[in-house]
Parts: structure tokens; sequence; C-alpha cells
């Protein structure tokens, strides 16, 4: 292992180390009020399991203060294909309700590979983006990364995780855009979601068809392509009512809840009124530590984990939840800021990405947990319980810690 | 490679940055949205959330026969109740449930899909448990997740007499009744109501008050102990009713009557109240509980004779005979008219170029007015028909409560109908009917119809020579008067002696009627009514006299044939057990 020589914890990133503890800090204090009435053995209510991961976590992320950076770039692709492996692997596993998330690897736990799979799905589009030779104008440049995104993505979309795949998905358009690809074509590679999306309603749809049009008219590309491209969009879209019919009953039933809340008051759409009904009771100040009664009489559901912020809003009420929104937006500006301020192109770009999938957590739990989109099943960084995700997180702040010094290695 | 520099702009990072504050905005002020604006909204929807508001059921009142014993009872009764989301395997547990208590797994499927609100709502799977099945469940318990009861108080009949009609039946509280109902938020879903008979006129006093005790509940609807902060509303539980009926003699009629059809009232005129009242065929009281099986269910529903039906209250017949005194005091009234001057009767008379006969075919020879009475002269009250018009006969009906409801305290009394001269123009026009109506309604026939409420109210009248009160089933402290009639007590005199001569005389109809008992006189009329519907309605009405207590009886037995024969013996029998029990409680 090569040693940096010139390395002082000085001039690590200080603010949003503390900004991590304090998130965790948060985290510990909600599980253990929602761990209060908890029956069975000590050792698997949410508390005390976070509370034992959280410090392997941590010592974990501290040794990739010690990693070289010159490592991590040249062990990024390796690291890919074992992304894609273990992602694989829980199909080989027994199957939890229908789902191959998680792989039993014999201890007390089980492990969800798709969580680390982020990483390193980040740190692979980090090197072939950072590469000298590559011309961002071209519009190959960015085929390549999105087919490296898209590949873990499809086997968790199966597994089936909509959540994380999305959440894997998302880096890649920042980072595209820190690469310098032209926004144009960044534009053309959320076109099809939109023309998808618009294809349900007529009216929608032609001011979207109108509005793609003017778009690649003025982008200029040769005419040939123009016409692909548009055409190509919609028919697309034409064709989205067949990808719905492909959908399985579980997900369409995630998005028309979503669309109808009142629909089925039992299912998907519950937990959302449930959620909202503890976060808007718990007013400015909440309800106090450990007195929320929507969390302790169970109507709040997946509390330690999708709905822990409700929690929080239940018993603390808005004081906490705006402390640890804003807690958490600093946290991530902390990072994009020692993205901007990096020196090299690949620690810029991983860092940014790590960002990205930091905001991705937060942005689709907290919106989640107040009914602005569906239900999806994600955590939030350092404060819902969950051995993975936190020591995907810790990991991602171990190398945020690493690729913020600037340097010498 | 890794020397390839940062090549991000100022104005890349500033776009990055606005994005991810945009973000975090939206987030902030959703909550601020929900938590600030929302919190009176969502606070009031967390407490409802949690509170379940457990109905403390008031134990329905009591009702008892005259002398305090129970009529109808509330017995302690369980309501098998399931959380459906808390049911792990639903076939599994509706078959433990037969196995363990024996309620089959049909009526629970059919229960649990009529009851069906929610997954968190209690449905309710069987009624009527006792509570031994209950202990078995309780037993059970681990197999039987997702299982909970609820005491339910089910009326109850412990005595021996049915008092069907009396006592009416009570239903549970469904959507469609509760619709239906002034008073809609006195109850609630599953509540009871009194539908029929006594429990429907006292329903006010009998149902009492319910409590409210407020329960915190879990998502699962399990409850989480009580809300400290609540106090709970004790249910108040309702009055008992003291009614008029004498247990003793009501088991008596119903005997009486078993196998026939007809009406059977006892009561004391002197102050309306009613001893025992019967309608053949009845049913068993507890038919509407619930406890009692489908086929007797069928049985009474498709009963030709329809024993459902309270024949006192809304069933019509033609009085016939008994009708009689009413004639007599019409006749008396009119000065000219001479009741000793007697008329021959020969068995038929001729009006018109019609020919109306006497019951007694071969005449009654030469009669007068009390012989007309005691041996139920046809004859002779046509040959008198010219000393009183229909106006007078009907406006005499009406004075005595006919053609009018009496008011008893059971819903459902018809007003029966009286024909006056408008009544037959209008039904027949001017020229459609003849004199010869009125020889119809001098004896009771015709178009007049009575119920045997206003029966007894009428014998209740004679009894009393005017001064009775409304017929009731349950005791008044303040008694309501008829309306007082202007009689001559000279008519009255001669009335009662009239009739008393149809029971006490040897030649009198009602002769079979008397209980041959030293220190008792029994007065009454008997009634042959022809009918279209089938043989004559056998009527006797009466009432006993012993020292200064009187009692009457109204017999009715439909198509049973002559009153004399039949309705006559059934009074005298009820005559008997009146004078039993005058001896040995020395009241009633």
């Amino acid at each position: 292992m090569i040693q940096n020589k010139n390395f002082s914890y000085t001039e690590l990133p200080f603010k949003i180390i503390w900004s991590v503890f304090f998130l965790s800090f948060i985290g510990l204090g909600i599980l253990y009020s929602i761990s209060q009435n908890y029956e069975g053995p000590i050792l698997s209510n949410p508390f005390t399991k976070q509370l034992i991961f959280l410090i392997p976590a941590m010592i974990f992320s501290f040794l990739f203060i010690h990693v070289p950076r010159y490592t991590i770039h040249k062990y990024s692709y390796a690291f890919y294909f074992i992304g894609i492996f273990i992602v694989i692997l829980p199909f080989f596993s027994i199957s939890h309700a229908g789902t191959y998330r998680w792989i039993n690897l014999g201890l007390p736990f089980s492990v969800q590979p798709s969580e680390f799979a982020k990483i390193f799905t980040t740190i692979a589009l980090a090197r072939y983006l950072s590469d000298n030779t590559l011309h961002m104008n071209k519009f190959t440049s960015v085929i390549i990364p999105i087919a490296l995104a898209l590949i873990p993505t499809i086997i968790v979309l199966n597994q089936p995780d909509l959540g994380t795949s999305i959440v894997m998905m998302t880096p890649i358009l920042p980072m595209l855009y820190w690469a310098g690809a032209r926004p144009f074509y960044l534009f053309l590679m959320l076109a099809p979601i939109f023309s998808m999306l618009t294809a349900f309603n007529t009216l929608v749809f032609s001011i979207w068809a109108l509005c793609l049009g003017f778009i690649i008219v003025m982008a200029r590309p040769v005419l040939l392509i123009s016409l692909i491209l548009f055409f190509g969009n919609i028919f697309l879209g034409l064709l989205s009512p067949l990808v719905w019919n492909s959908l399985t009953t579980y997900q369409q039933n995630r998005i028309l809840t979503f669309i109808n809340p009142e629909k089925d008051p039992l299912g998907a759409a519950y937990q959302i009124i449930q959620s909202k009904t503890a976060i808007g009771s718990g007013g400015l100040l909440g309800k106090g530590w450990g007195q929320g009664t929507q969390t302790h009489l169970k109507f709040l559901p997946v509390q330690e984990s999708d709905f822990i912020l409700s929690v929080l809003g239940e018993e603390m009420g808005f004081v906490l939840i705006l402390t640890v929104l804003l807690t958490v937006g600093f946290m991530i500006s902390q990072i994009l800021k020692s993205s901007f301020e990096s020196k090299d192109r690949f620690s810029s770009l991983a860092l940014i990405g790590i960002a990205t999938i930091f905001l991705a957590h937060v942005f689709v739990n907290t919106a989640m947990t107040v009914g602005l989109i569906p239900v999806k099943g994600l955590p939030f960084p350092f404060i819902s319980a969950g051995g993975s995700f936190l020591f995907t997180s810790y990991i991602m702040i171990g190398l945020v810690l690493k690729l913020s010094i600037n340097y010498t290695d | 490679m890794l020397k390839a520099d940062n090549s991000v702009s100022f104005k890349q990072y500033l776009f990055v940055v606005v994005v991810t504050w945009s973000l975090m905005f939206i987030l902030i002020l959703r909550y601020f949205q929900l938590q600030i604006l929302g919190y009176d909204q969502y606070s009031k929807k967390a407490n409802t959330n949690r509170i379940r508001k457990v109905t403390l059921s008031a134990p329905r009142g009591l009702i008892l026969d005259r002398n305090r014993q129970i009529l109808v009872d509330n017995l302690p009764t369980y309501i098998l109740n399931t959380i459906p989301g808390e049911l792990k395997n639903k076939e599994k547990t509706f078959h433990s449930i037969y196995r363990t208590i024996g309620i089959d797994t049909l009526l629970v499927q059919k229960n649990y899909k009529k009851y069906y609100r929610g997954k968190f709502i209690p449905a309710r799977l069987a009624k009527d448990l006792s509570f031994i099945q209950i202990s078995k469940l309780e037993e059970n318990k681990i197999d039987l997740k997702g299982l909970y009861y609820q005491q339910f108080p089910e009326r109850y009949f412990p005595s021996k007499a049915r008092s069907s009609h009396i006592l009416g039946y009570v239903k549970e509280v469904d959507r469609e009744i509760r619709n239906s109902l002034k008073k809609r938020d006195d109850y609630e879903l599953g509540d009871i109501i009194g539908w029929s008979g006594l429990e429907k006129s006292y329903e006010n006093y009998l149902k009492g008050k319910r409590g409210v005790q407020f329960y915190q509940v879990d998502a699962y609807g399990r409850e989480a102990g009580l809300i400290q902060d609540l106090d709970p509303i004790l249910p108040e539980p309702g009055q008992n009713i003291l009614t008029t009926i004498d247990i003793s003699i009501q088991k008596v009629i119903e005997k009486l009557m078993i196998g026939k059809k007809g009406v059977v009232l006892v009561g004391v005129p002197k102050t309306g109240e009613i001893l025992g009242a019967v309608s053949a065929p009845d049913f068993k009281p507890d038919l509407f509980t619930g406890r009692i099986s489908a086929n007797d269910w069928e049985a009474v529903i498709n009963d030709p004779e329809r024993p459902l039906v309270n024949r006192y209250n809304t069933g019509l017949y033609p009085p016939g005979s008994i009708m009689k005194m009413i004639t007599e005091l019409a006749l008396l009234e009119n000065y000219e008219f001479d009741p000793h001057k007697t008329y021959n009767c020969n068995g038929s008379y001729q009006f018109g170029d019609r020919v109306f006969g006497c019951w007694k075919i071969e005449g009654h020879g030469d009669v007068d007015l009390t012989n007309a009475i005691s041996q139920s002269c046809d004859i002779y009250f046509y040959k008198t028909i010219n000393y009183y018009d229909l106006d007078i006969l009907s406006e005499l009906f009406s004075s005595f409560g006919f053609g009018n409801p009496v008011g008893i305290d059971i819903e459902g009394e018809l007003k029966g109908l009286i024909p006056t001269v408008d009544y037959m123009n209008d039904r027949y026009g001017k020229s459609g009917w003849s004199k010869g109506a009125l020889l119809n309604f001098c004896i009771g026939q015709g178009e007049i119809l009575v119920t045997p409420m206003q029966v007894f109210n009428y014998t209740n009248i004679l009894a009393t020579k005017g001064n009775s009160f409304r017929p009731h089933f349950v005791k008044l402290n303040t008694l309501i008067g008829n309306k007082s009639l202007d009689i001559d007590p000279k008519h009255w005199k001669r009335i009662i002696s009239d009739m008393e001569q149809v029971v006490m005389n040897s030649n009198g109809t009602g002769k079979s009627a008397n209980p041959n008992i030293k220190n008792i006189k029994v007065f009454g009329k008997t009634g042959t009514a022809e009918n279209p519907h089938g043989n004559d309605h056998a009527w006797f009405i009466g009432w006993m006299e012993k020292h200064d207590k009187k009692y009457s009886v109204v017999v009715l037995h439909e198509n049973g044939g002559s009153g004399g024969s039949i309705a006559a013996p059934v009074a005298k029998n009820i005559f008997i057990e009146l004078n039993r029990l005058m001896v040995s409680r020395n009241q009633i």
C-alpha cells in the first residue's frame, strides 16, 4: 500500500464530519424512542442494531481516508464488476416477500448489495468521464456512461427495487453536466421519460411534442438525426401504454395510488395518510420525545426506516425537521463545494456523484413522507435504520473526506 | 489519467447548488405546510385515529307483570367479533371456531361478509354466544388470533306465559332502520330498538341512555388502555315497566286458545286494566332474538293463520248479537217503546221481497225485550225497528267506542267501521241501499266491523254503567276516561239485568258461561256473527261480579260457530280461574 506523504487530519472537511455526526445522533435518538415499546430480543431492536452497525461503519469510513486516490482510480472498473456481480447474487438467494434484494451471509442480518453497487457505479462513471481523451460534444461519450449506469440499474429494477434503481441513475445527469456534456444531450436523455409520461394525456402530449420539436430545431443537428429524435420520442410516447402494462401490479398500484390516494386507503396511500397525520400533528415543537401517539400506537408504518422522518416530525416538530433538512442540505452543499474546488476531474466527478446520491435519498425519502411522490422505500441517510445503507453512507463519507483533501498522493 | 484537471466552471457549480437548495426548499416548505399550517387539521385527525369511543350499552328496562313478576328480562349473551387485519388465516380460524364451539363455518363466513367494513374495524362473526362458549374460545386463544368478543344483553322471557303480542319484539338497528328514525342520533348501529308491542310503545322508557368510554387504540384497533383525560359517561339503565298483565291469567287464557283462532281479553272494567290478552295463534316471544331455529321461523312466517298478526288490535270482525245491548238502549230511549210488549217470533221476518231469519229456525214464540236479549232473538229486533233510525243507532254505536280506536298502548289499532247514512250513500248511492240495511245493523251484522279491543272496551263500559277507563297494558298513574255517556240509570239497570239473564237464566244463550260458584254473578251476551269468509264467529262478552269486584272477559273464537256453545264455555273457565286467584291471593 502506498502511503501518502503530506497528509494532515486538520485538512479534513470538518463541516461535513460534524453534519454527519449530528444526523447520526438524531437518528439514534429517534430510533431509541421507537424502540421503547419494542418487543423482542434487545439485540434486534432498531436502536441497538443501528448502534452495532454505526461503530464499524465509522471505522470503515475512517480507513478510507488512508486509501490513496490513485488506488481508488485504478481499481474503479474492477469494483464496478464486483458491484454487478453482487447485485446478481440475491437472485440465487431465497426471496423475501417476492423480492430478491437481500443476501444472507450466515450473519444475524441480511445484506442489501444494491446499496454498495451505487458507490461502485458512481466511481466507475467518474473514472470514465475523467478520461482526458473524452470529447464531451460527441453523443457517443454520453451513451457509454449511460450504459454503465443502466446495467446495474436494470438488474436492481428486476429485484424489484424501483427506488434504488432510480437512485442509481440519478448521478449520471449532474456528472455528465460536470464533465461538460452539452445540455442538449442531457435534454435528449430526459426526453424519452417525458414522452412516456405525457403520453397519457393527449393535450399535454401535444404541448410536449411542440416543445420537443422547437428544442431540436434550435439545437440544429443534422436533419436526419432531428427527424429520428423527434419521431423516436413520439413513437416511444405512443408505446408507453404497452410499457405500463408490462409493469407489475405492485408497481402500477404504487403509481396509481399516488395519483389518487383515496383509491386504496389501506394500502400504500394508507401509509402516506398516516405519515402526513403524524407529521402534521407534530406541529412546531412536536409531541415530545417518545410521546408520538401515531408512532407508538403503530399507525405509522415502517417507522424505523422509510418513515423515520415522520416520527421525527411528530415527536420533535417542525423545528427539528427544519434543523435536519438544513443540516443535510448544508452537508450536500459542502460536498458540492469540495467537488468544485477539487483539483482533479476524477475526484470532482466522484464527489458530485456522491452528493447526488445523498440528495436523491434525501429528496425521495422526505418527499415520500409528506406525500409529494409515491411511496418508494428509500431510507434517509444517517437517520433511517438499516445496516447496508448506513455502511454505504459512511463509505461514501469516507470517500468524500478522502477526495476532499487537496492532497498530494 | 488522474492528471486530468477539474474544469468545472463556477456557473456549473452555482447551478447545481441552486438546484440542490431548491429541492431542499420544496421539502421544507411542504413540512411547513403540514406542521404549521395544517397542525389543527392533522392533530384532530391523529386523535380520531387513536381514540375509540366504546359504547357502553344501557341495559334495557324489564317488563313486569302486575305482581312484579318478570315477563321480559335481559340475558347476557356475547357477540364474537374479528378484526379482519389480524386474522392470519381466515378459513383456518373459522374452522377452529367450528371445532371449538360448534358454530357453522358457513354462517360465520356469511356474517363476516355482511359485517365487514374495513381491515381494522371489528366485524361480527356470531352472536348469542354463551359464557361457556366464550370460555372455550379463551382457552384456545392461541389458535384464534384476531377474535374478540363483546357483551350484549339480549331479551329473554323467563315466564311461562308467551304474551307475544303484548310484549312485541325488539330489532337490531341497522343502517336502514336508523335512517328511518326521527331520533336517529339516539341510536347507533347494532343498538336495540323496540319494534312492536310494548317494546315499541314504551321504547323511550325502556331503552335507557347509553354511556361512552374512551379507549386509546393502536393501528390494529387493539385497545391500548383508557384515556386519562376523558371521563367515561356511564350508561343509564332503562326504566322497568309495570304492566297490568297477570301472568297466571295470561297463562290460562293462552292455554284455552291453543289450537284455536281468535282472541281472549280479560280485564278490570273499573280501571280499564288488561289482565290478559291472547291473539291466537301466537308465537314464541323469542322468535326475534335469533335463538330460534330457521325452521321454526319459517313455520311462523309461512303459517296461513298468520300468527304474527295481532288480532285484538288489527283484526276486524262482524260483532253480531253482542251489539244488541246498544239496540236495546236505542229502543229504551224512545219513550213510545214498551219493553214489556211481546212480539211473536216464528223464525222468519218478511221485509219487502226479502226474508230475514232468526238464528233459531223454529222461532222463539212470544218474546219481550228481556227474552229478546237473553235468548238473542233477532225477529224481536226486526219487528221493533221503527222505534229508531240508522243515525240514532250509529250514534249510539259510536258513543260506546266503536268506529274509533280505543287508544290502547300497543300500536297498530284499527278503527273498524260503523255505517252511517252518509257512509251508505257514499258507498251504494242514495238509492242503492234500503232501510233493510238497518235490519242487519240492529243485530250487529251488515257492514259493521269491530276490533276485539273495542268490544272489550264496550264490555267494560257496560259493566261500569259508563264509568270505565280506556283499556291499557301498562299501569298508569292517571287513568284516561272514555267518552262520557248520558244514559238514564233506569236503562242501565235494565240492560244489566237482561245481561244477567243471558248467563244466569236456564234459557239464556250464555248459560254455559256460568261457573255456578256461590257469590259469583255473571253478566254477558253471546254472539254468533255471520261472516262472508267461512263459519260463524263465536263471541262471548261479559263480566263476573264477586263482592264489589268485577272482571270482564271477551272471547272471540274465529269461525268457531255458536257463541253460546263455543265461546261461553271458554269464558266460564276464565271466571273459574279468576275466582281461584281471588280466593288464593285475596286480590288480583
